[in-house]
């Protein structure tokens, strides 16, 4: 874990890292856009949050505060502060923030001006919004030629539904992630979380930086369309084919088939309860080995021999009775103690990790560094989600927590636009920024 | 612009991808997928397999008719847009030509363990001895190195340990996590190493030196359970989950409703924000199914919500009398975000997929044309070519050799 940086170094300096020198204009907001953007500031962009001082990001909102107590993210305060949003802070480290109201001309105007000093554009709006703005890739070119404008939207820029409206569990529910995921014969358990703001956004990051490779070879920007819908289509895994090459359909009694495995004959294969309450442990166990290593590890049971579970086979039939026996064992045990004693013996197990055991229990994100600490001067110092890359000649160069709103205008607009104190003071005056 | 999307991108001529050259000797899915991303950017993937093949190979469904190592839906899935080579490592000359693959190759896609690698002599301080430009990507269940890093894993076991099965399941605590589908344990950690891969060849173009990229699917998955981890590093409370929506410290209302086609819509209903509340009235009005949700009354939020019952059993009878299309596309007309519960087979009928041109045909050697998805990046100046169907085992071998030789005696360095 990194030391905490301290709050007298939040002027913006020289990054370092592969994407340094890049200047990015970044109009990206809640989760896809500003997970994909983040990735280019952990690695030495000059990443711009533009935001609107009377319109804040939807994640400085939430009541996710330190001390917040148990509360739903809906569950909004009436008049919250801006600067103290914990998952705006997860989002936007090692951005720097301006204010701009795009709605008045001077705002858009000073938007050109930061576009020209700038090399990439952003942005997830729903279609419409930038062009209503005048921001199309083609003006873009205008004011800042071979520029890479990556555009990361539910449904992409065409089509006849790329007005729709469109976050993590409506992409899910669309996608068919959410319908391959339950019980059969039950109502699809789903995602719990905006699986699809997160895959979308690595692929989104993915897409900038093939973008800016590209253009290091040829010179020629480009604009960039990933639909959140495409990806999670793109990821639905080899039963899509199933459906397409077999017209193997999935809306059946049969299907989803919760923690057992339609296609393998893995046995054990689940989730099973350990010795607290809503404590488990996941175990799979898919060949003779792995089946071997398992009874070792429990001390041969007697049912262990019970020709029900001779082979592979006759237990990937006998699920139930296995799954039983395998819970009475598992429930009386922690479930980190069964995953090492497991895996000691060679078979697939983990226990099922919250997140405090991420952060405080599970020893190989701590030896990896995974998670780290900034200091934040209304938030004070908190955890953030590492890069889970290690490189051998980069590394992220973790400068400074997220900003407060409008933190960075002065160096951004008289530092690097080079506005004089009248019109940065008009400007202010006239709530333009 | 959007005419430009529409179309294949064959006219725009080769992508500065389209040189790269990947040797790819991947164990399991997470490799595979690397591998085929970056051979839907263009790259030429060679994949290196055993003489028995990809254990993915023997993982099914297969193709209806046809169980053997060439008909595995989840070796196409995995495999598609690469070549196969087969080499046996214990073979001398197939040893050579692995070296001499490895020597002229731009990425070096791997799921060794460091047990592994002190067997096979694969290792990248011995690699890039010989090809200094190399980038190893090193796609493993939990990294390089640590106290877990030689531990196994599977889908399943994945999402459990980095967190994100915690979340996932029913409202019913007594039914445990439930994973959620597709292999997604798997996909994590590819997507993160596409990400490693292209940084890595962004800062190869600063110093001409590749390097090793080591992605552990564990740390991918702990850094993915989006709510649940602010939720720990803030206010240091635990998510509980709840059935296909958001896993909350706090219970919520279900956001599942079922359809006259029996099928089920994604909807949450909120009623704080005054636009979609009425978006919604005039819908139901529209229907003459508002009952008295019109009424002034309910243009008071705190009423409003303390009737939340009796409007969320409204809207309960009102999606029970439509099919779910019908919602989906008129609730969205009208600027409310519903989503059908699509089953995959509802994909290939999707109009705005369809009008997309994101489905397309590719058939096998013995196979008829299936639809295949697409890669998900669109560029307006960038080819990415057509999908091709995943080889057969060891298809390329000799063309791949071939030309590794050719080149190693134009380049004898």
């Amino acid at each position: 874990m990194t030391s905490t940086t301290s709050l007298d170094e939040r002027t913006p300096r020289t990054r370092t890292g592969p994407l340094a020198g890049i200047r990015v204009a970044d109009f990206c907001w809640m989760g896809v856009g500003s997970v994909a953007t983040r990735l280019l500031g952990d690695f030495g962009a000059e990443v711009i949050k533009i935001e609107d001082r009377t319109r804040v990001d939807m994640p400085r909102r939430l009541p996710i505060y330190k001390d917040g107590g148990k509360r739903s993210y809906g569950d909004e305060d009436p008049n919250p502060d801006p600067n103290r949003g914990g998952l705006f802070n997860n989002y936007c480290r090692n951005k720097l923030g301006v204010t701009i109201n795009m709605r008045s001309p001077k705002g858009r105007a000073l938007a050109d001006r930061l576009i020209a000093q700038s090399s990439v554009v952003t942005e997830n709006f729903a279609p419409g919004v930038m062009e209503r703005w005048g921001l199309t890739y083609e003006h873009l070119n205008d004011v800042s030629p071979d520029v890479i404008y990556a555009r990361m939207s539910g449904y992409g820029h065409s089509g006849p539904h790329q007005g729709y409206r469109s976050y993590g569990p409506i992409v899910q529910a669309v996608c068919g992630l959410s319908s391959i995921s339950g019980l059969p014969g039950r109502e699809p358990s789903g995602w719990g979380l905006s699986y699809m703001d997160n895959i979308a956004a690595y692929f989104n990051s993915a897409a900038l930086l093939a973008a800016i490779y590209e253009r290091m070879h040829t010179g020629r920007g480009t604009e960039v369309d990933v639909a959140a819908v495409e990806v999670g289509v793109s990821i639905v895994g080899p039963t899509l084919l199933d459906v397409s090459v077999n017209q193997h359909l999935t809306r059946r009694p049969d299907f989803p088939t919760g923690n057992r495995l339609e296609d393998q004959m893995a046995a054990p294969h689940g989730v099973y309860p350990c010795d607290e309450k809503d404590r488990w442990v996941a175990i799979a166990v898919f060949d003779e080995s792995e089946w071997e290593g398992f009874v070792r590890a429990l001390g041969h049971p007697s049912w262990s021999h019970d020709e029900r579970f001779a082979t592979q086979a006759a237990r990937y039939a006998h699920q139930d009775d296995l799954d039983e026996l395998v819970s009475t064992w598992t429930s009386q045990r922690d479930p980190h103690e069964v995953m090492s004693l497991l895996q000691y013996h060679g078979v697939r197990a983990g226990a099922v990790q919250n997140s405090q055991d991420l952060c405080e229990r599970d020893p190989q994100l701590d030896h990896r560094g995974v998670f780290f600490e900034l200091d934040h001067p209304v938030i004070g110092p908190a955890l953030f989600e590492g890069v889970p890359l290690s490189f051998s000649t980069i590394a992220p160069d973790n400068w400074r927590s997220a900003p407060l709103v409008g933190e960075d205008n002065e160096y951004v607009f008289k530092g690097l636009l080079g506005m004089d104190e009248s019109e940065f003071d008009e400007l202010a005056d006239e709530g333009v920024i | 612009m959007v005419d430009a999307m529409a179309t294949p991108f064959g006219a725009l001529g080769a992508s500065s991808f389209s040189g790269l050259r990947v040797v790819e000797m991947s164990g399991d899915p997470a490799g595979e997928l690397t591998g085929k991303l970056l051979a839907q950017l263009g790259a030429d993937v060679v994949k290196v397999e055993p003489p028995g093949g990809s254990p993915t190979r023997a993982m099914g469904p297969f193709v209806d008719g046809h169980r053997d190592l060439n008909h595995s839906l989840t070796y196409w899935f995995y495999n598609a847009d690469k070549r196969s080579v087969v080499l046996d490592e214990g073979d001398r000359d197939d040893r050579a030509a692995l070296d001499a693959l490895l020597l002229n190759a731009d990425f070096f896609i791997n799921t060794f363990s460091q047990l592994d690698v002190a067997a096979n002599g694969l290792g990248y301080d011995v690699l890039r001895e010989k090809n200094e430009r190399l980038i190893v990507l090193s796609v493993t269940p939990f990294g390089l190195d640590g106290p877990w890093a030689e531990y196994q894993t599977s889908d399943i076991v994945g999402l459990a340990a980095g967190g994100m099965l915690f979340s996932s399941g029913y409202d019913d605590h007594s039914i445990p996590p439930i994973r959620p589908g597709g292999n997604q344990g798997y996909h994590v950690p590819a997507s993160f190493a596409l990400i490693g891969a292209l940084l890595a060849l962004i800062e190869r173009e600063h110093t001409g030196r590749g390097q090793l990229v080591d992605v552990s699917m564990h740390d991918t998955l702990a850094v993915s359970p989006e709510l649940a981890n602010p939720f720990w590093f803030y206010p240091k409370v635990l998510v509980q989950r709840q059935t296909c929506r958001h896993a909350q410290p706090v219970p919520t209302q279900s956001a599942l409703y079922e359809t006259s086609d029996g099928r089920f819509v994604y909807f949450a209903l909120i009623l704080a924000d005054p636009k979609p509340w009425a978006s919604m009235v005039e819908w139901l009005a529209s229907k003459g199914l508002a009952a008295d949700l019109a009424e002034p009354e309910y243009s008071d939020l705190a009423y409003r919500q303390a009737q939340f019952d009796h409007v969320n059993g409204i809207v309960e009878v009102f999606f029970l009398l439509h099919d779910a299309a019908t919602l989906y596309h008129e609730g969205q007309e009208r600027g409310l975000p519903i989503g059908p519960i699509n089953a995959l087979e509802d994909l290939f009928e999707d109009e705005h997929l369809e009008a997309r041109g994101f489905f397309q045909d590719v058939a096998h050697v013995d196979t008829p044309a299936a639809k295949y998805p697409t890669f998900p990046i669109r560029f307006s100046s960038i080819a990415t070519p057509a999908e091709r169907r995943a080889p057969d085992l060891g298809e390329h071998t000799e063309e791949v050799l071939a030309s590794a030789r050719a080149r190693s005696s134009e380049d004898p360095s």
